[in-house]
């Protein structure tokens, strides 16, 4: 099922949760809501499934107007944060519950039920626990149930608010392959929202950036983190420095270099962006010096600090760990020079 | 341009997790009336009839000398009951709240047998432990001793019923508490007394406020406890509720209602500082559990 | 010279804080002479008859009818609690309407008015005459001098217990369990039934068995408004008062073994639902 959101708009008291807010989502997609706290992004996964009601604005379902839907009539399934699963009732109760709910003259049989039931906890991997309670369940597990008691209704659309935010790394990692390989299985239009940029670029077809009740930029995972439309996409999608320096009609000097980098942008003072990734060693004292001031390894990379003359920021760059030895130590002397970079406002 | 004009507000379902007008009016209907007919109508009542014949009569009723030796018996009771509850409370949450010892639960599940025995039983073991039948009985008689038919068996009725109001409203508080605080004065050379009132005393003091003003508020009502202890002896062994029944049985109603009254009176204002100290004491138990 | 600690013997460990012996010998001894030796004293007294003479005395019709009134008419009121009593919790919690705190404050008078109080009210409240009883006279339901007039009064002494059991449990759920069965499809009756009920009911239970505990040996706000006919609205307590009177102290006292069994056997059963309900809530959040 495809959507469409118009306009939306909804205010808390004083603060726009939603402004203007458009979007448009395929069938079959699985898209990431990405976004610091506050910015609107599970506002908008509450609107879309009935939970919340927009100041103004449209939501259309396949090209009908969804907003007079109750969230009954909407046939989404939603997962909580924290699972909201029921806990005086057993695994598998639980994810019939909509099955049950379902007015007479569509409800299955008991039997049929049962097994509709069990067969989405095969999907789930859960198999064996249908009988057990949610507390007596780990995190883990009690989030594939909550799915599956979702996907139990046969919705037209998948919503997840956080889904994985409570669960410790090793899990949340785990879970997020799985939750990739269940959405390619049964091709439910999917929407996921998130403040954890790794897990949107892991998951996502394409990521929506929220900021502060509007969208900043849509695009594939790629697109965002390569092609940043601003500052703030730039700064929430990964790690980067700024480098301070002198446009002109050359180009962008860094301040105390001598580099010419190719950019368009008003004369005058300003910055690029760079990621700790795009920078080239260069000798001492060609491109921007500086000098080592920790060098840490974290898995398959080298990160080195650099305090750079003339430069306000610390500056991280990366280097491919099997530089080795050959790396630059604490406290060494050299160059940079960037092979990538934004020049963004 | 694609610019929204809509000015209407949207046309939206109800939010999802509210009721649909029609069951919000009718439950809250059905509440109010159950309210009214079972608690308000009985206290407006009770007023009402109190003042049937106007205020001359109520008052009459009120200084009448039967009612005022009743007035005086109940504060007595209540002025020797609640006292020695509360040393008893403060001592039994001192020794279950701050230290650990076998059968601590059960201690505290015999602390609480009063609130399940009902009133004419409590009335009725002093009877047999004090009355001219009872064991203590010929001792008692020996000595000129007279308890039961008599203000001390109306004080010890009071008691027992009243028994468990202050302990168990300071043990959990007090045991929330911990013992951080005492350990912290006794390190800096106070005594056991001194850590007790300058430490222990202000930090329980809602919850002992509260206690007091419920076991107040049982022992000037208790009914069929004393009842049985006391010899109905008009202007001698009557407290208020008793005196409210002899007033009733003579089909005075007016005068028992006024008497009545009175002790409504009571009720609201305890119902009053309940609400006022409740409001302190769930206070009090945040900063409890928010200690690190 | 050994300077070595001895090993202390556990009940001599030194503890940080005075007064233990204090404070704890004070409890049990108080403990004991107010409460512990004058209840026994019942068993003891009632021992003196045997079990021939007690089954005697508990199987007398006027006893039995006695103790299947106070038993019936508490039940019946507690579970009229259980009922309202949920209803009035959802209200207070759910709804917002002018005059809600005032009610919310009116649940506990029946905890604060003396019962004697609470008698005569209910009975000028429910009499032929009376402000209620007037309506339901000409359909010839009779409260006052009657049963019903004892379950009226009983539903007054428990109402408290029901609603304060309810609301902490109603106010803390969380709203999320609701708006996850309106997303699989719940309406809000299906939603009530088979998810706010579920997790209400530990507590509607504790409350129930509260009110009834309590109902069972109610005496002064029943005395006056059942009409105390023998084996028709004469309720235990009474009897037992009846008893005294006659000086008939075996038998008083059988009476009241038998329901200080009754409440000790309730007793039992609050703490065992209360531990219950505690484990069954192990946190699902």
């Amino acid at each position: 099922m495809d959507i469409r959101i118009e306009n939306l708009c909804k205010r808390f008291g004083n603060t726009h949760a939603l402004d203007q807010v458009n979007l448009s989502l395929q069938s079959g997609e699985l898209v990431a809501l990405l976004g610091p706290s506050g910015s609107g992004k599970t506002t908008l996964l509450r609107s879309i499934a009935g939970l919340e009601f927009p100041d103004s604005g449209r939501i259309l379902f396949n090209g009908n107007d969804a907003l007079h839907l109750t969230v009954q009539q909407r046939r989404i399934g939603f997962v909580f944060q924290h699972y909201a699963l029921f806990a005086h009732m057993n695994v598998l109760d639980n994810v019939a519950f909509g099955l049950r709910c379902k007015p007479r003259r569509e409800r299955m049989s008991r039997a049929a039920m049962r097994e509709h039931a069990q067969a989405l906890l095969d999907t789930v991997q859960l198999s064996e626990l249908g009988q057990r309670y949610p507390h007596q369940l780990s995190g883990g597990q009690r989030q594939r149930v909550a799915l599956a008691r979702a996907m139990a209704i046969d919705p037209t659309l998948l919503l997840l608010d956080e889904p994985f935010g409570a669960l410790d790394a090793k899990v949340r990692g785990e879970l997020r392959a799985w939750l990739r390989r269940i959405h390619d299985e049964t091709g439910y239009t999917t929407l996921f929202v998130t403040h954890d940029q790794e897990e949107a670029i892991e998951l996502a077809d394409r990521i929506v950036v929220f900021n502060q009740g509007h969208i900043e930029q849509v695009g594939t995972p790629d697109e965002v983190y390569d092609q940043p439309c601003n500052a703030f996409v730039f700064d929430f999608l990964g790690r980067g420095n700024r480098i301070h320096g002198e446009f002109s009609a050359d180009g962008f000097i860094p301040r105390g270099t001598e580099l010419r980098l190719p950019a368009r942008h008003a004369a005058g003072e300003g910055h690029i962006l760079v990621r700790p990734h795009d920078y080239s060693l260069a000798d001492a004292g060609q491109g921007l010096n500086g000098r080592v001031r920790s060098r840490r390894r974290i898995g398959g990379r080298i990160t080195l600090e650099l305090d750079v003359e003339h430069q306000p920021e610390v500056i991280e760059l990366d280097l491919p760990y099997d530089l080795g030895p050959s790396a630059p130590q604490n406290g060494e002397h050299i160059g940079v020079v960037p092979t990538r970079y934004h020049v963004l406002d | 341009m694609p610019q929204s004009t809509d000015t209407q507000p949207l046309r939206v379902p109800r939010p999802p997790t509210s009721d649909p007008p029609w069951v919000r009016r009718g439950l809250i209907a059905l509440a109010v009336l159950f309210l009214a007919s079972f608690v308000l109508l009985p206290l407006v009542l009770v007023f009402a009839e109190a003042l049937r014949h106007g205020l001359g009569a109520f008052v009459d009723a009120l200084v009448e000398p039967d009612a005022l030796a009743a007035i005086r018996l109940t504060l007595l009771v209540a002025a020797i009951a609640i006292p020695a509850n509360l040393v008893f409370g403060v001592a039994a949450a001192w020794a279950i709240a701050k230290f650990q010892f076998p059968g601590k639960q059960i201690l505290i599940t015999l602390i609480d047998l009063p609130f399940s025995v009902s009133p004419v039983v409590a009335g009725l073991i002093y009877l047999l432990m004090f009355g001219a039948q009872g064991w203590l009985g010929p001792w008692l008689d020996e000595h000129d001793i007279q308890i039961v038919f008599a203000v001390p068996g109306i004080v010890l009725a009071t008691i027992f019923v009243t028994f468990p109001f202050i302990a168990r409203e300071l043990i959990p508080l007090m045991a929330e508490q911990g013992s951080d605080d005492e350990q912290a004065a006794l390190s800096l050379g106070a005594s056991g007394w001194r850590t007790f009132i300058a430490v222990t005393l202000p930090n329980i003091r809602w919850a002992l406020l509260y206690g007091v003003l419920l076991c107040t508020a049982r022992a000037m009502g208790e009914f069929g406890a004393v009842s049985i202890l006391s010899g109905h002896i008009r202007g001698l062994t009557n407290t208020l509720p008793l005196h409210v029944e002899i007033l009733y049985n003579e089909y005075n109603f007016a005068a028992a209602f006024a008497v009545a009254s009175l002790l409504a009176l009571l009720a609201l204002v305890t119902l009053g500082l309940k609400s006022a100290l409740e409001w302190r004491l769930d206070s009090e138990r945040g900063a409890a559990g928010r200690r690190e | 010279m050994d300077t070595r600690s001895v090993s202390t013997p556990r009940w001599r460990r030194r503890r940080v804080l005075p007064g233990f012996g204090l404070t704890l010998g004070y409890t049990l001894t108080w403990l004991a002479l107010i409460v512990l030796i004058p209840l026994a004293g019942v068993f003891l007294k009632a021992a003196e008859l045997g079990w021939s003479g007690l089954w005697a005395v508990w199987t007398d019709a006027r006893v039995l009818a006695a103790l299947k009134l106070s038993f019936g008419t508490a039940l019946a009121a507690a579970a009229f609690n259980a009922v309202m009593g949920t209803l009035v919790a959802w209200v207070l919690v759910r709804y917002r309407f002018p005059g809600r705190r005032l009610l919310d404050a009116m649940i506990d008078l029946p905890f604060a008015l003396p019962t004697a109080v609470a008698g005569i009210a209910l009975t000028a409240l429910y009499s032929g005459n009376g402000w209620i009883g007037r309506w339901l006279e000409p359909y010839g339901i009779k409260v006052a001098y009657a049963p019903l007039g004892i379950v009226v009064a009983l539903v007054f002494i428990g109402l408290p217990f029901v609603v304060r059991s309810v609301q902490p449990v109603l106010s803390e759920a969380s709203v999320e369990l609701e708006e996850a069965a309106a997303s699989l499809g719940a309406s809000r009756w299906q939603t009530a039934l088979r998810v706010n009920l579920p997790t209400l009911a530990p507590s509607i239970l504790t409350g129930f068995a509260l009110a009834f505990a309590r109902a069972v040996g109610e005496y002064g706000s029943v005395i006056f408004i059942a009409g105390n006919i023998p084996y028709v609205s004469e309720i235990a307590p009474l009897l037992i008062v009846i008893k005294l009177e006659e000086f008939d102290y075996p038998a008083a006292t059988a009476v009241a073994a038998a329901m200080l069994l009754l409440a000790f056997a309730l007793l039992l059963a609050i703490n065992l639902l209360q531990a219950w309900s505690m484990r069954h809530r192990a946190a699902v959040h």
